[in-house]
């Protein structure tokens, strides 16, 4: 085990800079998800780590040691490949034990290794086959045993789920969850996809264009994001973002009136900044944020355009003037399209964003 | 349903019909030529003249011998250099791959008489730029056309140099084919470069490999241009000559079709054979 720290570690391709100086520290034992959308950089982060990639600026160092010029294979590492990267000619069996075979080490302690972690993964019976001749999710467990007989220091795990149907998803990603409970290593686990990263992480890394924008656990980006972006970007169905405008900064709050409303306005209470009267702001409010007309601190009209019922819970994509909200409502199975209704926003439940997107408190 | 298909067949009519009279007739027919005897008019039928003839004549073993000589010794070696060449086209190192594999590819665009000619004059014992090269090297000058062995050695070079960068290229697909993470898991796993080909690349080539074998070993049955240009129509003294031109000597200079189309039935029964022995043993375990 050990733990992971990145200084303003820089990437560059050619000219383009695709990472710009990420400092990030994780935890000896913990597990911490990469997240963003494509060409974020998360992976290649990752990939800097394993050593698949050169570092153009800025130290990795693993347990302390700086291994910017160490080999990928001297690192302590083991990563789990997004196309699971198994040797398609040898069973599973030579797949799990490629490695330490091609290494010399004992037979008996290879055949340890590879049992345990045959065991762990439950592939005990698959030993034999080939990858063709496994499911997905039997592939990706593979994939994991070959890291697991490794025994390495940390884990790399580079979208490792995203082949996978919806179902074996989520079973995976319990399974993963658990194998970082009973194996106690470091894991660090790349992924577009915020359930995941919200599901399976100690803490988030959210990254946007080669840039960290919050590290931080995952309720505490859901319930405190930094700026827009990460707002935007973690919680599912996503934030709603509301155009408005300061009309008056007195007592410690801001009125704020909503652009396309009739003049609705909202007094929020402000700790840190004050915007200028009259500056562009946007309001953020989550889908289960909006309450029934009347328990908020404002209504706004609103006209449902499509609603999806999930069972439990339904969403109502539903127009305000210009806007498209998202609406998480329990009663609203009867919703259907074109129905007039009016949803109410609590200040103290909504966030307050610039015109750039950066948070104001 | 059988109204599309009597349509599709009336489509396919005029192909089939083509087909038909110059691949399936000429295939039945030389069959049916084989077991006649063919030397006198009218030729009448009889199994044994050119199958039994064939059995005995030293003339057919010698054209087998050489054959399968060239088979043995050029085709793995065209292979193995094929392998070493799509490697190298393939390495991220290697600047201006496009001209490369251009060159490669090449050999096999040149006219079949032109391509002759030149390894004619290149191996020419006084006036040859190989001769010249060896002896510039102390090596003593070779009459390639003269004598047996440099002759045969000749024409498996020859062959070699026509077909490596076809090969190549073919190889070179293959390998790009082979996913870049399955390499950086063995990199991972400290699994060296060396090691790396042996127990990933080859293996992931096989299929490709047993392809290219395949086409050379049906391809060196049929070798006739070589030893007919290069070697002047199998010399020394029949010392090159292969089944091609065996054939070639019996049906259009003998006008002994019978005993002709049994040797190319001959032939064609051998590169089936081989390649079956082939497939079986390079064949995936279960």
């Amino acid at each position: 085990m050990a733990a992971v720290t990145l200084t303003n570690v820089v990437k560059r391709f050619g000219v383009f800079e695709v990472v710009h100086g990420a400092n990030i520290d994780i935890a000896d034992g913990e597990f911490v998800v990469f997240v963003g959308p494509s060409g974020c950089g998360k992976s290649t982060l990752l990939r800097m780590i394993a050593g698949l990639e050169d570092i153009s600026g800025g130290d990795i160092a693993i347990g302390g040691k700086v291994i910017n010029d160490v080999e990928p294979a001297d690192r302590g590492i083991a990563m789990v490949f997004q196309s699971y990267a198994l040797y398609p000619h040898m069973t599973v069996g030579q797949n799990l034990s490629f490695g330490l075979r091609m290494n010399g080490n004992p037979k008996a302690d290879t055949e340890r290794r590879v049992r345990k972690a045959a065991e762990i993964l439950r592939i005990d019976e698959l030993m034999q086959r080939r990858p063709k001749q496994l499911s997905g999710g039997q592939r990706q467990r593979v994939a994991i045993g070959r890291a697991i007989v490794r025994e390495p220091q940390v884990f790399l795990f580079d979208e490792p789920l995203s082949n996978l149907d919806a179902e074996l998803r989520v079973q995976m990603r319990v399974e993963i969850s658990r194998l970082h409970k009973e194996l106690g290593v470091t894991m660090i686990y790349v992924t577009h996809d915020q359930t995941e990263a919200m599901t399976l992480a100690d803490r988030i890394v959210v990254l946007k264009a080669g840039n960290v924008e919050q590290i931080g656990a995952p309720l505490d980006l859901y319930d405190d994001p930094a700026n827009r972006f990460v707002a935007g970007f973690i919680g599912s169905p996503k934030m709603n973002f509301l155009s408005a405008k300061i009309v008056d900064t007195s007592n410690s709050a801001a009125t704020i009136e909503l652009a396309h409303h009739g003049g609705v306005r909202l007094r929020k209470p402000l700790a840190e900044a004050f915007p200028a009267v009259g500056a562009e702001v946007v309001l953020g409010v989550r889908p289960e944020h909006f309450f029934e007309a009347g328990e908020g601190d404002c209504d706004i009209p609103v006209k449902a355009d499509v609603a999806e019922h999930l069972g439990s819970v339904s969403y109502v994509y539903a127009n305000a003037g210009p806007e498209e909200l998202i609406v998480e409502r329990e009663a609203s199975r009867q919703r259907a399209s074109g129905d007039h209704f009016k949803v109410s926003i609590k200040a103290e439940r909504a966030l307050l964003f610039d015109k750039a997107g950066a948070r104001i408190r | 349903m059988r109204t599309q298909n009597a349509t599709a067949y009336r489509f396919l009519t005029p192909y089939l019909l083509i087909f038909a009279i110059f691949w399936i007739w000429p295939i039945v027919s030389s069959f049916m030529i084989s077991f006649q005897a063919t030397r006198t008019v009218p030729w009448r039928f009889a199994p044994a003249f050119n199958w039994g003839r064939l059995i005995g004549d030293p003339a057919f073993y010698n054209a087998l011998t050489n054959t399968l000589l060239i088979l043995v010794i050029q085709v793995p070696v065209m292979i193995a250099l094929a392998i070493i060449m799509a490697v190298l086209l393939n390495s991220p190192l290697l600047k201006a791959r496009g001209l490369y594999r251009f060159a490669f590819f090449a050999p096999v665009v040149v006219g079949e008489v032109a391509y002759s000619a030149v390894f004619r004059l290149m191996f020419s014992l006084d006036f040859g730029i190989v001769n010249k090269l060896l002896n510039s090297v102390g090596i003593p000058k070779i009459d390639w056309f003269s004598n047996v062995t440099p002759a045969m050695a000749l024409i498996m070079i020859a062959v070699t140099w026509r077909w490596a960068g076809y090969n190549a290229i073919i190889i070179l697909a293959g390998l790009q084919s082979i996913p870049e993470d399955v390499y950086e898991a063995a990199t991972l796993d400290r699994v060296s470069r060396v090691k790396q080909f042996f127990h990933i690349t080859l293996p992931l080539l096989k299929p490709v490999i047993v392809f290219c074998a395949v086409l050379s070993i049906i391809g060196t049955m049929q070798l006739f241009t070589e030893p007919f240009l290069i070697t002047e129509r199998g010399g020394p003294g029949g010392g090159t000559e292969t089944l091609g031109l065996l054939l070639y000597r019996q049906g259009f200079r003998s006008l002994n079709f019978g005993y002709a189309s049994a040797v190319a039935y001959t032939m064609a029964g051998l590169a089936i054979a081989i390649t079956l022995v082939q497939l079986w043993l390079m064949r995936e375990p279960k």
